[in-house]
C-alpha cells in the first residue's frame, strides 16, 4: 500500500467531512448511511408523529402472529384489523394487536375506506381470491410468498398487480427489502468474489411441521403445508426465499432445474417429502444448490455464494467474506472486523458497520451502533407501509389539486412517486414459477428446463 | 350593469353621440373588467430545493404544484401573442404540499427517508402543509423574442413557509405551449432562518446546514375546467 492510500484510510474529521473518496471507502466498510435510521430527533425536539397507514392483516397463522408481533415495531403500522376464518386464530391475534377490530370475514376489511393496506398471510392456495378483491378495493397489498401454488394462479395475480396503477404490491419476498442485503448486491455483482462459480443454501431443522387439532376438519385445514393439493413443499414455502436471492444477486433466471424428495422422518400420512434437494442451474454454468430437511438440524440455514476470489455466507442477516489466499488485497479488510469458523477466517461485512462513526460523534450517534438489527421482515413491512403512504398522499394530493376528472393526470403523478426497493409484482410472480417447477422436479425426481416465457406476464 | 340614459327622440344627433359613446365606453370598461382568464394547475410541474451543508450539497424535489392562475387580456395565452411590456391584472395561488417534498440524489433518485421527515420537522409540516405564494403583483418586462420564447414578467408576492410570510420578488417566465396551457417558470432564493425555520443541524456530528435555499420551479397550468371534488370518502 502506498502512503496515500494509508492516508486514505485515516478516519480523522478532516477526511470523514470531505466525502468524496472516503464516502466510497465507507460504503466499502458499509458506511452506507450517515444518517442512519433513528428515531431521535435533531436538537433533541420531541419528534413530529410518524404518518401511519391502516392496515388489515388477514391470516393469523403462526406466521400471521409473526407479522403482527413485527407490525407492532413499525412506527409506520396502524393495525386497524385482523381477520382469519378461525376464531380461536383470531382471538390469540387479537392479543397482539389490541386495537384492531377483529372479524373473520376479509370483505369487511376491503369495504372500510380507513383501511389503506392488507397483509396476505392465508395459506398460499387462498391468496389468489383474496389478492384480487384487495386490489379490485384499491387496497395497498403485501402478499405472502409463494404468491400461489400453481403459475397459473400466481400469474392472474402479478398481472392484476401490475394493472393496479394507485396501489403498491408487494411480494413476500422479505430479502428484497433488506437493507443489508442492498449493499451486498452490488459488492458481489462488482466482482468482490471474482467469478461467480456457484451457490448454496440450506434449511435443517427437526420439526413435523404438522400442527394438531382437536376437531379433525380442522386439523386438515392447518396441516395445507403436508398435502400435496395445498402445498408446493419444502421448497415452496421455505426454498424460495434463498433462491429467489440467489437469482437477485447472480443477476440472472434459472434455465433448468433438477430435484430429489424423500419422506424420511414424519411418515404420518402426509404426501409432501420432508427432506428434499433441488439443483438450479443459471446462466454461465452456475449452479445452485438447496438443501432442506425438517429431520435434522444440524447447521440451521444460511447461504453460500462462491467465487474463484472469495466466499460470503449469509445467515439471517449478518454475512462474511472469507478471501482466497492469492485473490487481490482490495486494502480495506485488513481493518475491517473478523470471524473465524473453524478453519476459515471471515471479514464481516456490515451495512453501516460502527467503526464509519468517528470517535468524537456524539452519543446519539454512539447509540446508533447497530442500525441494521431488525429483521428483513421487519423491513418488508416498514418499506411496504412507507411507499403505500406516499403513494396513498399522491392519489389525495394529485385528486384534490388537478380535480378527480383529470384520471390521465393522476395516474402521471402516481407514476412519477419513487418506490424503495423490495419485492414486486414481477420478483414475486418469478421467484413462485422457479419455486412451482423445483417443487415439480422435486417430486418426479427430474431435470425440467425452465421455460423463458413461463416467467413473462402477458 | 350601468342603466341606460335616457334619450329623447327629439334631441339632436350631436347630442345623442357623446351619450351614446359614454354608453359604449361604459360596456366596454365592464367587458374588459370581465375578461379575466383562469388556469389551473395541471401534472407536469416540477420544483426543486437546493441546499448546502458542510458535508455536500442537497436537492429535494415535488412535481405537484396546484393553486390557479387568473389573468387579464393583457398576458399572453398563446406562443407569439402581441402583449405590451406593462402592469397585468393577476391573481395566483400555487402551492405544493410539503409531503409530496423528497429528497433526492443528483441524478433525481430517491436519497433518505430520514433526511425527509427532519425537513418535515423543521418546516412545521403538522401545523403547515403547505409551501404557497400570493401573487400581488405582476408586470411583463420583456415580450418573447419569438414564439418558443418565454415572456419575461416581474412577479412580487407574498412567500408562505412554515407558517412565515416573507414579501418576494422574482423573475417569472411565461411559455405558451398552446392550447389554452402554459409553462410558468422561476426561480428565487431565500434563507431558511428569514421563515424562522432553524437550519437543520443532524446527529449533533458537527454537521450543519446551510440557511441559503435556492428554489427553482416549472409550473404547469391550462384553461380546462376547474377541479371536480373528490368523491366522498
Amino acid at each position: 500500500m502506498n502512503e496515500n492510500e494509508t492516508n486514505a484510510l485515516d478516519f480523522n474529521r478532516r477526511d470523514f467531512l470531505k466525502g468524496g473518496s472516503v464516502a466510497t471507502l465507507m460504503t466499502m466498510l458499509g458506511g452506507v448511511e450517515l444518517l442512519g435510521e433513528t428515531n431521535a430527533a435533531p436538537g433533541g425536539e420531541s419528534k413530529a408523529p410518524d404518518a401511519k397507514l391502516k392496515v388489515g392483516v388477514i391470516g393469523l397463522g403462526a406466521w400471521g402472529r409473526e407479522i403482527l408481533n413485527t407490525l407492532a415495531l413499525v412506527p409506520q403500522a396502524d393495525v386497524a384489523a385482523v381477520c382469519d376464518t378461525y376464531p380461536a386464530s383470531v382471538r390469540r391475534a387479537a392479543s397482539l394487536a389490541p386495537k384492531a377490530a377483529p372479524t373473520e370475514d376479509y370483505k369487511t376489511i376491503l369495504e372500510n375506506k380507513e383501511i389503506k393496506a392488507v397483509v396476505v398471510a392465508t395459506p398460499t392456495h387462498q391468496h389468489k381470491d383474496i389478492v384480487l378483491a384487495a386490489l379490485k378495493a384499491g387496497k395497498h397489498v403485501y402478499c405472502e410468498a409463494p404468491l400461489a401454488g400453481t403459475i397459473d394462479d400466481a400469474r392472474a395475480i402479478a398481472t392484476a398487480a401490475k394493472a393496479a396503477k394507485r396501489s403498491v404490491f408487494q411480494a413476500g419476498l422479505q430479502f428484497r427489502a433488506d437493507p443489508q442485503r442492498h449493499f451486498l448486491v452490488p459488492f458481489i455483482r462488482s466482482g468482490a468474489i471474482g467469478t461467480w462459480l456457484s451457490a448454496r443454501a440450506q434449511f435443517h431443522k427437526k420439526q413435523s411441521w404438522r400442527a394438531t387439532s382437536p376437531k379433525p376438519e380442522r386439523e386438515k385445514e392447518l396441516n395445507w403445508r403436508l398435502s400435496k393439493e395445498t402445498s408446493i413443499g419444502l421448497v415452496g414455502e421455505l426454498g424460495i426465499h434463498p433462491i429467489d436471492q440467489a437469482t437477485w444477486f447472480i443477476n440472472a433466471l434459472p434455465v433448468a432445474v433438477s430435484g430429489f424428495g424423500t419422506l424420511a422422518l414424519w411418515k404420518d400420512g402426509r404426501d409432501v417429502p420432508d427432506t428434499v434437494q433441488a439443483m438450479l442451474e443459471f446462466p454461465g454454468g452456475i449452479v445452485m444448490n438447496y438443501d432442506a430437511t425438517l429431520a435434522n438440524s444440524f447447521d440451521a440455514d444460511y447461504a453460500m455464494f462462491y467465487g474463484t476470489d472469495a466466499a460470503v455466507m449469509l445467515r439471517e442477516s449478518k454475512a462474511w467474506l472469507f478471501k482466497e489466499v492469492d485473490s487481490p488485497l482490495l486494502g480495506w479488510e485488513v481493518y475491517a472486523s473478523k470471524e473465524v469458523f473453524y478453519k476459515e477466517t471471515g471479514i464481516v461485512l456490515k451495512a453501516n458497520a460502527s467503526k464509519s462513526v468517528p470517535a468524537n460523534a456524539g452519543a446519539q450517534a454512539q447509540a446508533q451502533d447497530s442500525p441494521f438489527n431488525n429483521t428483513p421482515l421487519f423491513y418488508a413491512l416498514q418499506v411496504f407501509l412507507k411507499n403505500g403512504i406516499d403513494v396513498s398522499d399522491k392519489v389525495e394530493d394529485a385528486t384534490a389539486l388537478l380535480g378527480a376528472d383529470d384520471a390521465e393526470g393522476i395516474a402521471a403523478e402516481v407514476a412519477k412517486v419513487q418506490r424503495r426497493l423490495a419485492a414486486g409484482y414481477l420478483d414475486g410472480f418469478q421467484a413462485a414459477v422457479t419455486a412451482i417447477k423445483a417443487n415439480e422436479a422435486i417430486l418426479t425426481s427430474q431435470r425440467i428446463v425452465l421455460k423463458p416465457e413461463w416467467y413473462e406476464l402477458a | 350593469m350601468r342603466s341606460n340614459q335616457n334619450n329623447n327622440d327629439m334631441k339632436t344627433r350631436t347630442f345623442i353621440t357623446p351619450a351614446l359613446a359614454l354608453l359604449l365606453l361604459a360596456g366596454f370598461s365592464v367587458q374588459a373588467a370581465d375578461q379575466m382568464t383562469k388556469y389551473y394547475a395541471r401534472s407536469g410541474s416540477k420544483m426543486r430545493l437546493e441546499g448546502t451543508s458542510t458535508i455536500h450539497d442537497w436537492q429535494v424535489e415535488g412535481t405537484l404544484i396546484g393553486g390557479y392562475l387568473e389573468v387579464d387580456s393583457n398576458f399572453p395565452s398563446e406562443p407569439g401573442q402581441d402583449v405590451k411590456p406593462g402592469k397585468v391584472e393577476a391573481h395566483a395561488e400555487p402551492f405544493i404540499m410539503v409531503r409530496s417534498l423528497k429528497s433526492v440524489e443528483k441524478d433525481g433518485k430517491p436519497y433518505n427517508d430520514r433526511m425527509d421527515e427532519v425537513m418535515y420537522e423543521h418546516l412545521k409540516a403538522q401545523a403547515n402543509s403547505k409551501i404557497s405564494f400570493q401573487l400581488t403583483d405582476l408586470t411583463l418586462k420583456e415580450p418573447a423574442k419569438s414564439k418558443d420564447a418565454p415572456y419575461v414578467f416581474e412577479a412580487k408576492g407574498k412567500l408562505i413557509v412554515a407558517g412565515v410570510t416573507n414579501d418576494v420578488t422574482m423573475p417569472i417566465n411565461v411559455l405558451p405551449l398552446g392550447d389554452k396551457k402554459l409553462k410558468v417558470s422561476g426561480k428565487t432564493s431565500l434563507k431558511m432562518t428569514d421563515f424562522k425555520v432553524e437550519p437543520p443541524n443532524p446527529l449533533g456530528l458537527g454537521i450543519k446546514t446551510g440557511d441559503d435555499v435556492k428554489i427553482i420551479f416549472d409550473w404547469m397550468v391550462a384553461q380546462r375546467n376547474p377541479p371536480a371534488a373528490a368523491a366522498a370518502k
